[in-house]
């Protein structure tokens, strides 16, 4: 196993926190497996039998609506896992995975995965850091954007501010919480200008009425002879009309 | 006794579309089977009859001929349900009992009636025939804009009165004196319609708004629409588009005059 397949392992999310002792354990456990274009590395509803690190190539992750027909969910690339919850939790394939493109990826399978956890502590430590980092980096921003969201429904727009720099400080694009809330600042950006692009709108629309003048040519039209007659005659046409009972 | 209503159709200022905003909501009430009339009060400067297909060929006689003593109600009413004179959307209102009572579009008999002023008993019993002769359960004046004797008279007169104006302060300003003065003529029901709003506005926002201002229903706001404005002088635009926006807006409308007490 080459140096610089290596350190694409290191570079995936999962496997970050392995020594390059135990990298080199989960390389030689793993195999190279190469997919063409339009070929699936796994199907919907197919026993989880082992998962997959991204080296090469785009793969789309896709399931089926009522009609049958595909839906794409997502895309994947190099660096990314594919399949390592379900062999965690043992459940069937809750989406298909399909190559986009030439595609390499890493293949370790559940029997090797298992077997590193077993004999290899500091392997699994990593892992189990690795799960937690994850889990500790996408709680801390969930908890963030329910605390943002709350502010966003109020109209308290300040935290863009004092956060924005966080944010830029805060991950890789190709990572999930990141991509969440560059999203969710986006959002938040355009509710907060339309907000004030409404208001400005609606201030070209508040009506002013001068009272004064209403008043003075109410008293034109009505103060005369014409309309004092036309007021005492519209009571009587309409008395007229109406139906008798 | 006729239990037919007058339904004048107002603004205080030019341009506000309500030449076409009444033409589209009589052949609306007309639709639903009602029977219907339009007269045109605006003598100086008529129009309506365009949007009805009416040219100065097919003109018979006018409201100008009655107010001369030169022609009887019955001889102005121009049915458009026998003459509906092509156009798409009117065509769809062929059978329907739908009147028109245009004025005369020669330029001098429009001066002659400038000139000798208008008999407003005349007039006024003009109406009253018409609704009774037509047998009519509407009447719909499209008056000249401002606030003029024969638009006074027709406010007088009437069972509803439809005030349109455009979201602007200037048409609100002049919109004021006139539900000031329609209430001073105990006008029964004053509706107010908002024509030619910027689509990019909030409606609900104007509707709100105008109604705090005045007390009074804002019966729907229409927006300011360039395929109306392509298409208006042609064709009874709400028939001919019924799934437009500014159609699907006017037909808001119709309720509030079938429902006038």
């Amino acid at each position: 196993m080459s140096g610089d397949l290596l350190q694409k392992i290191r570079e995936t999310d999962f496997f970050k926190e392995l020594s390059n002792e135990a990298l080199a354990a989960v390389a030689s456990r793993a195999s190279l497996r190469k997919f063409a274009p339009d070929e699936a590395l796994m199907r919907k509803g197919d026993a989880a039998l082992s998962f997959y690190v991204i080296l090469n190539g785009h793969l789309k992750i896709v399931t089926t609506d009522a009609k049958g027909d595909e839906i794409i969910i997502n895309k994947v690339g190099p660096g990314e896992t594919i399949g390592e919850l379900a062999l965690v939790d043992e459940r069937p394939r809750s989406a298909g995975v399909v190559a986009l493109e030439p595609v390499e990826a890493l293949e370790l399978t559940k029997e090797a995965f298992f077997e590193l956890l077993d004999q290899r502590l500091d392997v699994s430590l990593g892992i189990l850091r690795g799960f937690s980092s994850r889990l500790r980096f996408s709680t801390t921003y969930i908890e963030k954007v329910i605390d943002w969201s709350q502010k966003t429904a109020e109209g308290d727009y300040s935290f863009l501010e004092y956060t924005q720099p966080l944010l830029n400080r805060a991950g890789t694009d190709d990572d999930k919480a990141a991509q969440l809330l560059s999203t969710f600042y986006s959002m938040v950006r355009k509710v907060k200008a339309r907000e004030e692009g409404l208001k400005q709108q609606l201030e070209r629309l508040t009506f002013e009425i001068d009272q004064e003048r209403r008043k003075r040519e109410f008293e034109e039209i009505t103060g005369t002879e014409f309309y004092a007659k036309l007021k005492e005659q519209a009571q009587t046409i309409r008395r007229k009309r109406t139906p008798d009972p | 006794m006729s239990e037919g209503k007058i339904v004048s159709i107002h603004s205080f200022r030019g341009g506000t579309g309500k030449s076409n905003v009444t033409a589209n909501l009589a052949a609306q009430v007309a639709m639903t089977g009602k029977r219907v009339g339009v007269v045109d009060t605006d003598i100086q400067s008529p129009g309506i009859h365009v949007l009805f297909g009416l040219d100065d060929a097919k003109m018979g006689k006018t409201m100008n001929d009655f107010l001369h003593g030169k022609a009887t109600i019955r001889e102005i009413g121009f049915s458009i349900g026998e003459n509906t004179g092509g156009g798409e959307g009117r065509s769809k209102l062929a059978g329907k009992n739908l009147f028109l009572f245009p004025s005369s579009i020669r330029g001098r008999e429009i001066s002659q009636i400038l000139r000798e002023g208008i008999d407003f008993n005349l007039l006024n019993e003009g109406m009253q025939t018409t609704i009774s002769e037509f047998d009519l359960d509407y009447l719909f004046i499209d008056t000249h804009p401002g606030l003029n004797e024969e638009t006074l008279l027709s406010i007088a007169t009437s069972d509803v009165l439809i005030i349109i104006l455009r979201p602007d302060n200037q048409d609100l300003q002049g919109t004021s004196v006139t539900v000031d003065v329609a209430r001073s003529l105990d006008v029964p029901n004053l509706f107010l319609l908002v024509n030619k709003a910027l689509p990019k506005y909030d409606f609900a926002e104007i509707k709100t708004t105008i109604e705090a201002q005045f007390q009074a229903p804002v019966t729907s706001v229409l927006p300011l629409s360039f395929d109306l404005a392509e298409n208006a002088s042609i064709d009874l635009f709400s028939l001919r588009y019924p799934d437009h926006e500014w159609s699907k807006a006017l037909r808001n409308v119709v309720d509030f005059v079938l429902n006038a007490k």
